[in-house]
């Protein structure tokens, strides 16, 4: 999940990114593996679970004199490598600090 | 005497042979041995299905890739595995272990020499060979219709097995179907979309947890949908998802999350008459799958 937040120009004015998937090691480093041939066991599991949802916070600071923002949240797939992605859902709002 | 010593001796040369000879030495035999092309006359619609389904490709990966690849790498090479040997004719079936899942029939009906002729060929890149090698309707429909083989016994030469009994099936190989006990319980996909770590191998490995998600927070939280249900609504044989159809795929995803998003804008006071213009944005991400996403 990527949240980005631009100014009404375009500019970007903040990034935060969310993972969420199964990490193995082969038990014998610390490295994390890809591929099952390399996999052994998972040793964090940040994936979207059944019955569980996934919350998250972020905060971004605007810049000075920027009192709005366009505010993106992606959530898409990634199979295999990060440059294959499934959309799954695009959310768009403008937040303004005025009344 | 002598010539019950003759017989003995013949019975004894001959049975191994016997033995071998119903297993496959290449590739082309194994594909023909679980060819399931005669399927297609009287199951047009699932036999379209499941060629378009990730058990029709089941070593070809994702968009054409070839994913046993670094098995058949030279040991020691950049990519190799604890698989890889040093060249491509010390491969044998044991060499690939993900036959256990993804070609189960290699395990019971291939030489070693499949494994070679495979390691070849994936070092060659011939995705057509490899891709001979498929998850066929023998495979689901008879190999792996039986977790019960002490009360059961072997899946039968010439029986299908479904979730309907069928006494006369109009095939000349396969002359009747049997009902399987387990076909439309999540066990029977859980064979191979899997509990964690293959600690059965000399070499262990993990691949799919899925079953496992399914087992310990979908039936726990109380679950109680099998993968039939949801995966195979109206009996459909793709069992989606494809990852080669991007749209299909992004809508079955869409299908199963949901992505709610609240905002708040506002002029943050950490000091006295110091204000820091903030936003915050609040996510909430929920699933309706019945195991962990992603997985396999």
């Amino acid at each position: 999940m990527v949240v980005t937040a631009k100014t009404a120009d375009g500019k970007e004015i903040g990034k935060e990114e969310r993972h969420y998937h199964p990490q193995a090691t082969n038990c014998r480093d610390k490295k994390e593996k890809y591929g099952a041939q390399w996999k052994v066991a998972n040793i964090r599991d940040t994936s979207i679970q059944p019955f569980q949802a996934k919350k998250e916070t972020i905060e971004f600071h605007l810049p000075e004199g920027v009192r709005s923002a366009e505010i993106t949240v992606d959530l898409f797939y990634e199979d295999v490598n990060p440059d294959n992605k499934y959309p799954i859902h695009t959310i768009k709002k403008t937040v303004s600090l005025d009344m | 005497m002598k010539f019950f010593k003759v017989v003995l001796v013949v019975l004894f040369l001959a049975v191994p042979l016997l033995a071998s000879a119903e297993k496959a030495k290449t590739i082309d035999e194994l594909a023909k041995m679980y060819d399931s092309s005669s399927c297609k006359a009287c199951h047009a619609e699932i036999y379209a299905q499941w060629e378009q389904s990730h058990h029709a490709r089941p070593l070809m990966g994702v968009k054409g890739g070839l994913m046993l690849t670094p098995l058949a790498l030279k040991k020691g090479e950049p990519g190799s595995t604890a698989f890889s040997e040093d060249s491509p004719e010390k491969m044998k079936i044991s060499n690939f272990p993900c036959f256990k899942c993804h070609l189960p029939q290699a395990i019971i009906s291939a030489e070693d020499s499949v494994a070679v002729e495979l390691a070849k060929a994936l070092q060659a890149k011939d995705s057509a060979k490899v891709a001979k090698l498929q998850i066929t309707c023998i495979v689901c429909h008879n190999t792996k219709a039986i977790i019960h083989k002490r009360e059961l016994g072997e899946p039968e030469k010439g029986v299908l097995y479904s979730t309907k009994e069928v006494k006369e099936h109009g095939d000349s190989t396969f002359k009747t179907v049997k009902k399987s006990a387990i076909m439309n319980n999540s066990v029977y996909c859980g064979q191979c979309h899997g509990l964690g770590p293959n600690l059965e191998f000399d070499q262990a490995f993990q691949c799919a947890n899925l079953y496992g998600s399914y087992l310990h927070n979908y039936v726990s939280g109380g679950g109680t949908q099998s993968c039939q249900d949801c995966h195979m609504k109206k009996g459909d044989h793709l069992i989606p998802p494809n990852f080669n159809d991007d749209k299909q795929t992004s809508e079955l995803l869409a299908s199963a999350l949901s992505l709610d998003v609240e905002t708040l804008g506002y002029d943050w006071l950490r000091k006295a008459a110091t204000y820091t213009p903030k936003i915050v944005v609040m996510t909430k991400i929920t699933s309706k799958a019945g195991h962990r996403i992603p997985d396999g």
